[in-house]
């Protein structure tokens, strides 16, 4: 993708020469990034452009670049997003270099070889672009691993809480408390001791009940 | 017979609040608000099809090296997209069953009690006096409420402090997820704008300028359709994290739900989140 001798044709951009050649530093070099985030602009894009070089080579996974000495930093999702921030920064920094080398064109006319060699500089930024996202799936995926013993804690309590809501429609059930403060009403109402036993049986069977569901411990019903 | 009745009465009373802690006046209103809003927060699902679909948006815009990278990340994206999906239904479901038990719909009973003293007014002459009308109408008032209320705010503030450590760990998990599909989106974004940054000063020929003038129209557009995107990045993040305050402080503040300052409190948290859903459906 990257044209060697079109490279070196354009003065302005020299650092793209340095590693684009030789595809053997391209995986060295997306390792190296974590450690160049330090480095000027101008070096860190150099470095940044190198992946691209050999897009035949195998995508460097996190797997392969904790083989790297940064393994402590990538062994945290923490350092897995830290490295997609850096190579997204890295593209963002090759865009600016391309755009600044566009305004320099102070003509308005750009050589077909000019424009080669800037396209193959916005292909790479796009690879580096696509690499930082595969790292944020990395962490994306890492983020839900676990959640399964939360994620069912919680489905158990709202099943609990469920049933409690379906338990306490007793209260105002129309056979519930209310329905039995109604028929000790009547009953008393129309004088009949019997019905009014009848009742009060009703309301204490629901307080037992209200005891025995209380979410409070078991010694609440004793 | 009625002093018996009243008696029996005043025997339940007793044991009923002997078995429940004494309480004030109950208002789980500002629960039900809160869990409500939280559970209608929405912004989170669409932004999780959002990242589930990058691919489809950016493809067009891709070289063929960087496709074949997308394409890997496509796959990766949609292998995880409904585990991501069920934290959320997850969160949903609980806390509109926490909105359902602080609900006062089912339980508030003071109206049926209301109409039954009504009932035995309009029957007055059978006997009883309006004395005891107005006594039995009380004390059954009394009675419902405090079984229901008790009951009620017991098993709110169970599931409230069971669930608190597994909610923030849900939402934490949440907000992570948000943050990176918006660093995604970004990239995605100046993938998609990009190209035009460059192609559109190489084509100035002549015969380039309705290609020009396309181009820019095009990119007013997308450009447009990122910034309204990025908005709802920051209302989804601002509302996962008020919703987890607020329930952090409702576990915090269990014991003191019915003072004035809590429910305000809670108030406060339960309409900043409708506010954002607000702004949310609005965009």
């Amino acid at each position: 993708m990257s044209k060697p001798e079109q490279t070196q044709a354009n003065p302005t951009i020299p650092a793209t020469t340095a590693n684009a050649p030789d595809g053997t530093q391209a995986g060295k070099a997306l390792a190296d990034t974590s450690a160049a985030a330090q480095l000027a602009p101008a070096t860190a894009t150099a470095d940044a452009v190198a992946p691209s070089a050999a897009p035949e080579q195998p995508a460097p996974t996190p797997s392969t670049t904790q083989d790297s000495p940064h393994e402590g930093a990538l062994s945290s999702m923490q350092g897995v997003i830290e490295l997609a921030d850096q190579l997204s920064s890295f593209a963002d920094q090759l865009h600016e270099r391309i755009m600044a080398d566009i305004r320099d064109h102070s003509t308005g006319r750009f050589p077909e070889h000019t424009q080669d060699v800037l396209r193959a500089l916005l292909d790479d930024e796009m690879l580096l672009r696509q690499r930082a996202n595969s790292l944020y799936a990395d962490a994306a995926a890492f983020v839900i691993r676990g959640l399964g013993r939360p994620q069912g804690q919680l489905v158990g309590l709202t099943r609990d809480a469920a049933k409690k809501i379906r338990r306490i429609g007793l209260i105002g059930d129309a056979t519930g408390l209310v329905g039995g403060l109604l028929s000790l009403a009547g009953a008393a109402m129309a004088g009949q001791p019997a019905g009014v036993v009848l009742a009060l049986d009703k309301i204490r069977l629901h307080n037992d009940a209200l005891q025995v569901l209380s979410p409070t411990p078991p010694t609440a019903a004793a | 017979m009625l002093r018996r009745i009243a008696y029996w009465m005043l025997l339940v009373v007793t044991s009923l609040l002997a078995g429940c802690a004494s309480q004030g006046p109950v208002s789980l209103q500002e629960v039900r608000e809160f869990a409500d809003a939280s559970a209608r927060l929405g912004g989170y699902a669409e932004l999780s099809r959002r990242y589930r679909d990058t691919f489809e948006r950016e493809q067009p815009y891709l070289a063929p090296a960087a496709e074949r990278l997308a394409r890997e990340n496509d796959a990766r994206r949609r292998a995880v997209h409904d585990d991501f999906v069920a934290i959320q239904k997850t969160l949903v479901l609980y806390m509109q069953t926490l909105s359902l038990l602080a609900g006062d719909a089912r339980y508030d009973l003071s109206e049926r009690i209301d109409d039954l003293g009504n009932g035995l007014k309009a029957n007055a002459d059978s006997g009883l006096q309006q004395r005891h009308i107005a006594a039995y109408t009380g004390m059954s008032r009394l009675l419902t409420r405090v079984i229901a209320s008790g009951y009620q705010n017991r098993s709110v503030e169970t599931m409230v402090r069971d669930g608190d450590p597994d909610v923030q760990v849900l939402l934490e998990a949440m907000i992570s997820l948000t943050r990176l599909y918006y660093k995604t989106n970004e990239n995605e974004k100046k993938t998609v704008l990009g190209i035009f940054d460059v192609e559109i000063p190489f084509s100035n020929r002549n015969s380039d300028r309705m290609l020009v003038t396309l181009a820019k129209v095009h990119y007013l557009n997308k450009s447009t359709e990122y910034k309204l995107i990025d908005r709802r990045y920051e209302l989804a993040l601002q509302g996962l994290t008020k919703v987890a305050l607020g329930h952090q402080k409702m576990r915090e503040n269990m014991n003191r739900l019915t003072s004035e300052d809590v429910r305000r409190m809670l108030r406060t948290y339960g309409r900043d989140v409708r506010i954002i859903r607000e702004n949310l459906s609005g965009d």
